[in-house]
């Protein structure tokens, strides 16, 4: 590969957009390196962990030629390009094992690994189903239930997200088996039932590359793996084979004891109250009488916080506890102005919405105190 | 006198395969098979002319892969299937028999139902697995002049009762003893009917064989057969002492009074569980290290198998052990014991791997299995503060 007066940023961009899935440490060198493209004036760069695959072209033109590759450690490659003045131009220049970068009278002499070596993703080639969707709405989806996402959990299939097509909708859903948070999207088209596990590290991925616009995302369903496609880039991920638990089950529907409360307010509310909870159990008391919500919180140290708000609420008394941090995550997280919370007796799991939207579904559940 | 105990076996017909076809009502009178895994999960289709869904089902055909069969339709078994058989045999026998996967969540619903239907006219039942209980109708009957007719109308009305309550069908005997009752259900299958008064022992039980006796295994049966006992009539005319000599002392005695059809154990509505476990073989032998990813998901599945199984049944397990099969058939077993009983999937599947690091991996494996024993009733402090969706 030898390109000559190539911007920083044509480089530097795709660069960034691939490098969040780079592993530190890997038992496989080749993987802390990146795959750099050029092919048909195209220029682009391709990162994997072995479970996912990111690729971003470059807006940048390239001289069109024969189709060229070579790979770089990616993390010094974008400390360099950081560290370069923004109107650089680079010229790289590959030779053996090694890549001569040049920017001025700066050069840098990379290490290089052979890119026949790389580890592609091939994206399985049976289609089963494909989807689209504006960027901003699968984003939109993704930040509302991705917060309640195991982490290295043993229920494997926990640490992901589902992804359920059916006819006209698109839902999300996930769960650490104490709360689960459900977000549906409606899909213009009929489409076939489908159900996919995305692994944890796809979602967080996807959620800081799709833009805020209405550009379309596409999403196609393959067999164990799934795509996206959006903007410049195209990501490739495995999904989990396991089987998620049913929500349906645990959503609870007849709950007769509603408030309706100002997001911002019960969220500091909260985030005062949250200073002295337990830093173990982070139990919280949610004390629901005619009128009022208190809101108590005490540590081991005996020390206490109690909150009151006024709330339009008439009916039995109910006293109950929650882990302070789930509540505080859902409250986080969602955009509207105000919340639901709809409770069921002290037991039950608590359901919380946005007035007006049957679109969205948080249920937690209680804990002993 | 002590009053006549009269005890019924309730055993459901087919049973997961009577519960897949109440949700596949089209396979009715059709060979199925239960036994496959998701993958074998009916899809549906939408007819491309009359764009009416249908549902498409897996067949035996081309199966290849170590399951058996669980449980086989009446059909099925007219062709020769029959459960624990395996379903590359199968195929060969009946290639177009639909095959279902096997859902236990349902049949445990069913289960439920069943029982409790059973219960609501007879309250004294032993649980005897999923598909089958004893209840003892002693009480039920009461002091009549004719016990057993009697005894044949709370039977018909159980059946109904099950019927309505699942919609499937069982099959009853009504005996003495539990020994006989579990005979006596089998003669009449399915949705059968059979009383058997002590007077019935020499003409319907003795020509069965001795096989035919709960407790009396493929081994014993081979032995009796050698020393010319081809029937349970026979068994019955045979020395106690003679089989005392062959078979030693308790089961020898044991088999004479069961050929008499003699059998005093009560109808037992609760027993502790010794042990709860979770085992698989798999598909194919599994190398400890080029298949290691795949025998780890399977680890991690049965743990969590086996956690749920604790949750369910309100059990903390103070033993966790490893039970492994190599592809030469040798099995090993390890154990641990914890410093205080849990149910916490993460201590389970930390004690069971550590099980597995005591033992030689150097050839392949074909089956995997955690247990859990010194069982005790789950108590508060295995109990997390906060509680869970999916329980």
């Amino acid at each position: 590969m030898h390109l000559k007066q190539l911007a920083r940023d044509g480089l530097l961009k795709p660069l960034q957009a691939v490098s969040g899935i780079v592993e530190r440490r890997h038992t496989l060198p080749i993987l802390s390196n990146v795959l750099v493209e050029q092919s048909g004036g195209r220029l682009s760069v391709t990162a994997t962990d072995l479970e996912i695959q990111i690729t971003a072209q470059s807006d940048v033109a390239v001289p069109e030629g024969e189709p060229t590759a070579v790979t770089l450690p990616a993390r010094k490659l974008q400390d360099l390009l950081r560290a370069l003045p923004d109107d650089s131009l680079l010229s790289v220049d590959a030779q053996a094992s090694k890549v001569v970068l040049k920017a001025g009278k700066s050069r840098f002499n990379l290490q290089s690994m052979p890119a026949a070596d790389y580890p592609r993703i091939t994206a399985s080639q049976d289609m089963q189903q494909t989807v689209q969707v504006p960027q901003r709405q699968l984003r939109a989806l993704f930040s509302l239930v991705a917060f309640a996402m195991a982490q290295q959990d043993i229920r494997y299939y926990l640490n992901g997200l589902l992804l359920v097509i059916d006819k006209n909708s698109m839902v999300a859903v996930a769960t650490d088996g104490h709360r689960l948070s459900y977000a549906s999207l409606a899909l213009e088209g009929d489409y076939t039932h489908q159900e996919v596990i995305l692994p944890r590290k796809t979602v967080l991925e996807l959620s800081k590359l799709l833009a805020e616009d209405d550009a379309p995302a596409t999403i196609d369903i393959l067999v164990n793996q799934i795509r996206f496609r959006f903007g410049n880039i195209e990501l490739v991920s495995k999904v989990i084979d396991g089987k998620f638990p049913d929500y349906n089950r645990v959503i609870p529907s007849g709950y007769t004891r509603h408030i309706t409360l100002d997001r911002q307010l019960i969220l500091h509310t909260m985030q005062r109250a949250a200073i002295l909870s337990n830093e173990k159990f982070r139990g919280v008391r949610l004390v629901l009488t005619t009128g009022s919500l208190k809101i108590i919180c005490a540590n081991s140290d005996q020390e206490e916080a109690e909150e009151e708000l006024e709330v339009p609420y008439e009916g039995d008394a109910l006293d109950v506890g929650f882990n302070i941090n789930y509540l505080l995550d859902v409250l986080m997280n969602l955009g509207s102005p105000e919340i639901v919370l709809s409770f069921g007796d002290a037991a039950a799991s608590a359901l919380i919405t946005m007035p007006e939207r049957s679109d969205y579904k948080y249920v937690v559940m209680p804990m002993r105190i | 006198m002590t009053t006549q105990r009269l005890i019924a076996h309730v055993d459901m017909d087919a049973f997961y395969a009577s519960v897949e076809l109440l949700r596949y009502p089209e396979l009715r009178g059709m060979p199925v098979v239960i036994g496959g895994g998701s993958r074998h999960q009916p899809v549906v289709v939408t007819d491309p002319v009359t764009g009416e869904p249908t549902r498409r089902f897996s067949t035996l055909r081309g199966y290849a892969g170590r399951g058996v069969i669980t449980t086989a339709t009446y059909e099925a078994r007219a062709l020769g299937l029959h459960s624990a058989m395996g379903m590359m045999k199968a195929a060969q026998l009946a290639p177009d028999a639909v095959l279902l996967p096997v859902d236990f969540e349902q049949y445990r619903k069913y289960s439920r139902l069943f029982k409790a239907a059973v219960r609501a006219i007879a309250p004294l039942v032993e649980d005897r697995g999923i598909d089958e209980i004893y209840a003892d109708l002693t009480d039920v009957v009461g002091p009549v002049a004719e016990p057993w007719a009697r005894a044949r109308d709370v039977a018909a009305e159980i059946k109904r009762a099950v019927r309505a309550a699942t919609g499937l069908n069982c099959s009853i005997g009504v005996s003495p003893n539990k020994l006989l009752s579990k005979i006596a259900s089998d003669l009449d299958k399915p949705d059968g009917l059979t009383i058997l008064t002590p007077e019935d022992i020499p003409a319907r039980i003795w020509p069965l064989s001795p096989r035919k006796i709960n407790g009396i295994g493929p081994k014993a049966t081979a032995k009796l057969t050698g020393l010319g006992i081809a029937t349970i009539g026979t068994l019955a005319q045979a020395e106690p002492h003679y089989l005392v000599a062959q078979f030693g002392k308790s089961y020898g005695a044991w088999l004479h009074e069961a050929a008499h059809g003699r059998d005093e154990r009560a109808v037992v509505t609760w027993s502790e569980p010794k042990s709860i476990s979770r085992e698989t073989t798999f598909e194919r032998d599994l190398h400890p290290v080029r298949d290691r990813q795949a025998l780890s998901r399977i680890f991690t599945d049965l743990c969590l198998g086996l956690t749920d199984d604790l949750r369910r049944k309100g059990y903390a397990g103070k033993t966790i052990g490893l039970k492994l099969r190599y592809d030469d058939f040798r099995t090993v077993t390890r154990d641990r014991t914890l410093d205080a009983p849990t149910q916490d999937m993460r201590v389970i599947r930390r004690a069971a791997g550590e099980c597995l690091k005591s033992v030689n991996l150097d050839r392949k494996i074909r089956l995997l299995g955690v247990r859990a024993s010194s069982l005790e009733a789950a108590g508060e402090a295995q109990l997390e503060p906060n509680l869970r969706l999916f329980d």
